[in-house]
């Protein structure tokens, strides 16, 4: 029978037709032999809450030993890793070490596998009528790389790394301390676990453009996808440029801590900030490939529960398209310190405050798409319209901060702390929990429960402000980062940073006791559970959607109002 | 607690003979000041004295900080207060451009939100319009925010482009050298001796650095975390090329409250102006991670006026004032040393002369 | 729909997109590495992060001697735990802009290991640094000293009169020329010293 797709998109979808003939493999033949696009997605999600909770437990251990000044908590933390009476700087290091898998676990495993290989998995086939990904088997591939990465980087925290166990450089890798400073196999597992992440999301890359630009049901013009499939889009494209450099630099810096090559060591004519450029050149397009699906995430929602289509849809995909292009020219105003030229200065500060007008452009839409919409709060909306929020205040911090001359006071302090976490675990966070709530009853075929979402947010959105906002006053009062100790001065925010850390991670528990009502008390969910505004073709299908879509293409004809 | 006070009142007393002059700098000018600071504060090199040691010429009392300047302060939400004219600006453009721009455009967006919230609910508004475009909207929220950038542009532009001006040809030149972890001060135009300053250690934690004393147990003690056993010391009100390095691996030299942060980078030296406009000790931190002890390896600043920087140079082995010979240098102040017949001016004399010979 | 013929022509598609995106992907980690030569001969080429430049004799002879002076200061350091000795045996020159100078650097080796160490170098201010040229430089070559030896090192070095016409430039007073020896390689000074004595 043939379902219509209300408003903007005409689907005329078959799903009941092969439901008896939907057979799904053994359970070890569909968990760990998957190739099916939704199985993997569901692996994904699972990965990076898993991730998640241990980046998160890193953080509750450095936010506990900020809570004062002085050292209380890193000798207890440095014996759980292993180590047998530490002396004071293998004390530290464990800082380090918490610094460097809290941001590495958290970018790379936790906010790319949740947005990528989680929503872009699920959704992205969905949603333009494909019956899977291009590449079924690579994108198994993909998902088992990034856990073997995974595994890398955990073990890297038992072995030597210089003064302690375990891999102390932070998730920037700079050489020299990343080189002769560390002695010790621990940061090469964590290259190691770098390479094999970064080869899953290069595989994940091509597999998502493959699939985008040939694989959309008849009818579904590139500018007729939803807003998500756009940022996949963009993102994959940001990956496959910007990964390979990172891929390179750090096989450059492998072969220098173990190959006797000089490629940034003065000593043999190589120079330290080269590693910046390149690791650079890599980490600024990272920093959209983490933020792009949330956008095309909100994008979505917000759209939803206005009933309204989304405002300027052209304008909003190529906003995207175009922050992902000046991500490419803006990366060295992360290393305004490093004593670079005047010229290359005032360029990077011109350059980097370009980013702010498409960015602008993007929240103003999201605002006129809500405008005379009739907008329904429920959760999804909720975390949508906080992330719109959130992350403009991360948005314009990132404004003062791309000032050259006055990142002279801001560089590496908590001020940049702050900024990068209202842009990341403010917004993409939010914007993870809103794509969450949004499909779970979809994925799962539950329903969760709206209050308990509600609280929820309300709480986390509570917690973070109280652990981040703070941040920004440290930072204007000279805290540097990476600091496992501070003067008396900064106690007083740094304490309300901690309180708040744990108001957050009380919302995680709402979270999960959510998770475990839906499983097992939650209703049924319907196929179009949120009603008229939801519009793209995920919502033809039931929920959850056949192991098998779309076998016969849903085709999309020309909607009314254009 | 004597001794804290007398220090900062020496500074009023050399400030007052107007030491950014270039009279100041004559030897007239010089002898006066010697002159008056080691008869009134005969007491204060009396006891300096220990701290001096063998190496002993001028003399040398570390200033006790004023609280809240050149440090953090508890609970502040702001910059901290600025000490040279480059900070002064800098700190116009976050305090006067940047935060009212970025307030008002949080605040508008959270106003449209809540009018969202309040006018277009469900309830509210039923039946949602269908605009899905307006090309004069999309227009102006493109070219305002253009339009705004520009404005941040300009003075922040202007900003970096002063903060590059490179320092005058004479001017002092410090050497800094990060290291794991402490800091090391060169004084090349000085006769080329070297600081070594390691952070405090903390009472009731574990020993930071062998050999050094705890913070607090001398009067002139800043706060924890922040303060050293050597300061780096520098003259007040002159520009000071200060060129950065490091030994091992990368460190970031930086002092909040002069607007100053500059990676000291292995293999190569970067180079900035610094200008101190108020005597005082400004304090800082190593900003780029650079293993365990990233953490405790922090700055301070010591901007005294000249005579008193001179006099802390020759409390040195090698010391000498403005590029002369040790001997010329000690022949200055010792000239009227009919006054000053204090241990200040002769003994260096003999010392430091013997040290640049022995070198 | 043609359900027979899609999946074909889409699967041969597909291989083609992919196959075009897996070589962006290379040219990219390719790019990586050529950056590390680019980058040297950008820096060459421009002076960018107070690369200085480097002259021949020839080019040397043709530069025309201005009656400007510009201040140079010297600037020596070893990278930690290199038991060497190394300082400039002048802290400041005047030299003429376009009129070549030597200026001498000391170096001693303090232990009792053959060392062979290189030079890194840079200028400040960096902007000077692509009128700066070095005829001459012990940092072209490894130094190697015998345990205690003590050396003098020359570099001879000219300012493009150039400079005078570089708007970047105007306000530039003094030129910093700064040395860091790095070892390269360490050896048993016994081989080279004792044997002829022992045997």
């Amino acid at each position: 029978m043939a379902t219509t797709v209300p408003d903007h998109f005409q689907g005329n979808v078959d799903h009941h037709a092969h439901a008896d003939h939907d057979h799904k493999p053994s359970f070890f033949a569909r968990w760990f032999m998957s190739t099916n696009h939704k199985d993997i997605g569901t692996m994904y999600l699972i990965f990076a809450i898993f991730a998640g909770i241990i980046g998160g437990l890193f953080s509750g251990m450095m936010r506990v030993e900020l809570a004062e000044p002085g050292i209380q908590y890193l000798d207890i933390f440095a014996r759980w890793f292993g180590a047998t009476n530490p002396d004071f700087n293998s004390t530290l290091h464990v800082w380090n070490v918490l610094i460097t898998a809290h941001g590495l676990i958290m970018v790379f495993f936790m906010v790319m596998p949740a947005m990528i290989g989680g929503f872009g998995n699920w959704f992205v086939p969905l949603m333009i009528g494909a019956p899977d990904m291009a590449f079924p088997r690579m994108n198994n591939i993909s998902f088992w790389l990034t856990v073997a990465g995974f595994i890398s980087l955990l073990c890297s925290a038992f072995v030597p790394g210089g003064t302690g166990l375990g891999a102390g450089t932070g998730w920037t890798v700079y050489a020299p301390l990343s080189t002769s400073g560390s002695p010790g196999p621990a940061v090469d597992f964590g290259i190691f676990a770098l390479h094999l992440a970064g080869a899953g999301s290069i595989m994940g890359a091509i597999n998502f453009i493959t699939t985008i630009f040939n694989m959309r049901a008849p009818g579904m013009t590139m500018h007729k996808m939803p807003l998500f499939v756009w940022s996949v889009l963009v993102t994959a494209f940001l990956l496959l440029l910007s990964l390979p450099v990172l891929a390179a630099a750090i096989t450059m810096l492998l072969t220098d801590r173990n190959f006797g090559t000089t490629f940034f060591d003065p000593s043999g004519g190589g120079d330290p900030v080269l590693y910046q450029h390149l690791f650079w050149f890599f980490g600024h397009p990272e920093v959209y490939i983490m933020i792009l699906p949330g956008f095309g995430i909100i994008s979505q929602i917000v759209s939803t529960f206005s009933k309204k289509p989304v405002f300027g849809y052209l304008g909003m995909a190529y906003a995207m398209v175009a922050i992902g292009v000046v991500g490419f020219i803006v990366w060295a105003h992360h290393m305004y310190a490093t004593g670079m030229s005047v010229n290359t200065k005032m360029y990077f500060t011109a350059a980097t405050m370009v980013i702010a007008v498409p960015t602008g452009i993007k929240i103003f839409s999201w605002i006129a798409t809500m405008w005379g919409g009739s907008v329904e709060f429920k959760s999804p909306m909720v975390w949508a319209i906080g992330f719109i929020f959130l992350f403009t205040v991360g948005g314009v911090t990132g404004v003062v901060l791309a000032n050259g001359g006055v990142d002279d006071v801001l560089h590496d302090t908590y001020y940049v702390v702050a900024h990068f976490h209202y842009v990341l675990s403010l917004g993409a966070v939010t914007a993870l929990f809103a794509g969450f709530y949004y499909w779970f009853p979809k994925m799962s075929g539950r329903m969760h429960s709206e209050f308990l979402a509600h609280v929820h947010f309300w709480i986390f959105f509570i917690g973070v402000n109280m652990i981040f906002f703070p941040m920004h006053f440290l930072g204007l009062q000279g805290m540097p980062r990476r600091y496992p100790d501070y003067a008396e001065a900064y106690q007083h925010w740094n304490h309300v940073a901690t309180i708040g850390y744990m108001v957050m991670a009380t919302s995680l528990v709402v979270w999960l006791i959510n998770m475990i009502y839906a499983f097992s008390a939650g209703r049924k969910a319907e196929d179009s559970y949120w009603g008229e505004g939801a519009t793209t073709l995920e919502w033809t299908l039931s929920s959850p959607p056949p192991f098998h879509q779309f076998e016969t293409l849903p085709v999309i004809e020309e909607a009314a109002h254009h | 607690m004597i001794l804290g006070k007398t220090v900062p009142t020496l500074g009023e007393a050399a400030k007052a003979l107007d030491l950014s002059s270039v009279a100041a700098r004559s030897l007239l000018a010089r002898s006066l000041v010697v002159a008056a600071f080691s008869s009134t504060l005969a007491v204060s090199s009396a006891i300096a004295a220990p701290a001096a040691e063998a190496t002993s010429a001028g003399s040398y009392t570390p200033m006790k900080p004023t609280p809240g300047i050149g440090m953090p302060v508890e609970g502040g939400i702001g910059l901290q207060q600025q000490y040279s004219k480059l900070g002064e600006y800098g700190e116009w453009i976050h305090d006067g451009v940047l935060m009212p721009i970025i307030t008002v455009i949080t605040l508008f967006v959270l106003l449209l939100l809540v009018i969202i919230a309040v006018r277009y609910n469900r309830r509210a508004n039923p039946v949602a319009s269908k605009t899905s475009h307006n090309t004069i909207l999309e227009v102006v929220w493109t070219l305002v925010p253009v339009l705004i950038l520009i404005g941040i542009a300009v003075p922040s532009i202007d900003l970096i482009a002063k903060q590059y001006k490179p320092a005058p040809k004479g001017a002092l030149t410090i050497k800094v050298t990060g290291n794991q972890w402490f800091w090391t001060y060169g004084y090349p135009d000085n006769g080329d001796f070297e600081v070594v300053s390691n952070m405090l250690n903390l009472p009731g934690q574990p020993t930071i650095n062998n050999g050094v004393r705890e913070v607090g147990s001398q009067p002139w003690d800043g706060p924890s975390h922040l303060e050293v056993d050597n300061r780096m010391v520098v003259p007040v009100g002159e520009p000071i090329r200060l060129q950065i390095t490091a030994a091992d691996v990368i460190h970031s030299f930086a002092v909040p409250s002069l607007w100053f942060k500059l990676d000291a980078v292995p293999g190569r030296i970067n180079e900035k102006v610094l200008l101190v406009e108020k005597p005082g000790v400004y304090y800082g931190q190593c900003s780029e991670l650079c293993g365990a002890k990233h953490g405790y390896m922090p700055i301070a600043v010591e901007a005294l006026p000249r005579p008193q920087y001179d006099a802390w140079v020759l409390t040195h082995a090698g010391g000498v004032i403005d590029g002369q010979k040790p001997a010329a240098a000690a022949a200055a102040p010792a000239a009227p040393a009919a006054v000053a017949t204090e241990a200040a001016s002769e003994a260096p004399a003999a010392d430091s002369t013997a040290a640049a010979t022995a070198e | 729909m043609a359900a027979a013929g899609a999946p074909m022509i889409s699967r041969r598609s597909n291989r083609r997109v992919a196959f075009i995106a897996l070589s962006m992907a290379l040219l990219m980690l390719g790019l990586g590495y050529a950056s590390v030569p680019l980058y040297r001969i950008f820096c060459q080429v421009t002076g960018y992060g107070g690369t200085t430049q480097r002259a021949d004799e020839a080019k040397a002879a043709g530069i025309q001697v201005t009656d400007k002076t510009m201040s140079i200061r010297f600037d020596a350091n070893v990278e930690r735990d290199m038991p060497w000795e190394f300082k400039p045996l002048q802290r400041t020159d005047t030299v003429t802009i376009g009129e070549r100078d030597m200026a001498l650097f000391w170096a001693k080796n303090d232990s009792d290991k053959v060392i062979t160490g290189t030079a890194s170098f840079n200028v400040e201010p960096e902007q000077a640094a692509r009128y700066f040229n070095k005829i001459q430089c012990f940092c072209f070559t490894e130094q190697t000293l015998q345990p205690g030896e003590a050396v003098k090192m020359p570099v001879i070095y000219y300012v493009d009169p150039a400079i005078l016409d570089d708007p970047d430039n105007k306000d530039v007073e003094q030129i910093t020329l700064s040395y860091t020896f790095h070892v390269t390689d360490v050896s048993d000074a016994k081989t080279l010293d004792h044997s002829p004595a022992g045997g």
